[in-house]
């Protein structure tokens, strides 16, 4: 009979090393990477020293940051999203289109939405030179999807 | 004087040798049913009144095949609506398992008791519905709706071999109250697009190194068939 303790025992323990899948550390629904580069030094990194962020009828992001790259979600229940950049007092104004595609990660995360076909429908220039788009698939947070030049 | 305890020492010589007799006799005479015990599965009905959203039956049986080894099976389906954090979802379908089963437990005359361990290789037919989902983001700048998409992912199957450990209390003449334990571990599943088999009829839910396990409460009758000796 005491055999079969032991191995209720054992049981017990393995019951509770199963639970553990319940918390999400996956990576969910990723954020646009933007990269401020110099417009007149090819290859260099030029910080924009009072930058403030936000989405079209939001909350500011960032407000007079000195950054040289920024990380801003999209609006995932539309295919675009309207974002004003402002440096020192000039304002550009950005409107990102891109499709919606939603990928499932697991249990506890559910699903993901990623971007894809990033295009840049408008884009004013007052402090902003010029941009590329690194990545017009945005499904991670680890690469760089945009560089802009000021 | 003397012959006649000669006659009892002879006497007495020949009556612990009936009694010895007897006592062989006895043992010999012992006889345990063979037969097929067919049952119900008591926890599926239960957790059917307790969650609404999950249905199901298991039918359970098996054959005394050898003195302690018996063939079982076990035929079920179920119908149940699982709730995650960021999603909602449906399992239908139906299982079949079929193993042998071990009875370790050294009965005493006329009792046929079980504390046994098994193997299982189970099956599974179903489709998965994804009702709901929300997109996860972390932050809260722009709060992502809800997608109900009502996707029926059709003819998935799943495959899995289980460990079980139970026992088998006779409670009335022929009438069986049993528990059990197992434990699964996933051979090969055939998963749907762009979801996954989170719970498997049979199999219950799949935990994240595609393990899992059950427990039983069976309620079985058998019928003998043939009486065999011990």
């Amino acid at each position: 009979m005491r055999k079969y303790v032991i191995v209720l025992f054992i049981l017990c323990f393995t019951f509770v090393n199963c639970e553990k899948d319940d918390i999400c550390i996956d990576t969910t629904t990723p954020k646009l990477i933007i990269v401020f580069y110099n417009d007149t030094i090819p290859g260099i990194k030029k910080t924009v020293t009072s930058l403030t962020v936000w989405a079209d009828e939001k909350d500011t992001i960032y407000e007079n940051n000195s950054l040289d790259s920024i990380a801003i979600p999209l609006d995932l229940t539309k295919n675009s999203t309207l974002y004003k950049l402002v440096s020192g007092t000039a304002i550009d104004t950005i409107n990102f289109s891109y499709d919606r595609k939603d990928i499932f990660v697991s249990r506890s995360c559910g699903y993901k939405t990623i971007f894809e076909n990033l295009k840049i429908e408008s884009m004013t220039s007052n402090w902003i030179k010029n941009d590329t788009i690194k990545n017009t698939t945005i499904d991670n947070e680890t690469a760089v999807h945009l560089t802009i030049f000021h | 004087m003397k012959q006649p305890f000669i006659l009892l020492f002879f006497i007495s010589f020949f009556v612990s040798a009936t009694i010895y007799a007897q006592q062989k006799k006895d043992t010999v005479k012992t006889k345990e049913s063979y037969g097929i015990r067919v049952g119900v599965d008591l926890s599926k009905p239960l957790i059917s009144l307790l969650e609404p959203e999950s249905k199901g039956l298991e039918l359970v049986g098996d054959i005394r095949i050898l003195r302690n080894y018996y063939a079982a099976v076990e035929l079920g389906f179920e119908d149940k609506t699982s709730n995650e954090d960021y999603m909602n979802y449906t399992t239908k379908g139906s299982y079949i398992k079929m193993g042998v089963n071990y009875n370790a437990y050294k009965n005493w005359k006329g009792m046929t008791n079980e504390l046994y361990m098994g193997v299982r290789y189970g099956f599974g037919l179903f489709n998965q519905t994804l009702n709901s989902y929300t997109p996860n983001v972390k932050g809260i700048y722009f709060i992502p709706d809800e997608a109900v998409p009502n996707t029926e992912f059709k003819d998935l199957s799943a495959h899995w071999a289980e460990l079980v450990f139970g026992l088998k209390a006779e409670t009335l003449k022929n009438l069986y109250l049993g528990f059990s334990f197992s434990f699964k571990t996933m051979i090969s599943t055939k998963e749907p697009a762009n979801f996954k088999n989170l719970y498997v009829p049979g199999f219950n839910r799949v935990y994240l190194n595609d393990t899992g396990f059950g427990i039983n409460y069976t309620l079985s009758y058998l019928i003998p068939i043939i009486k065999r000796e011990k």
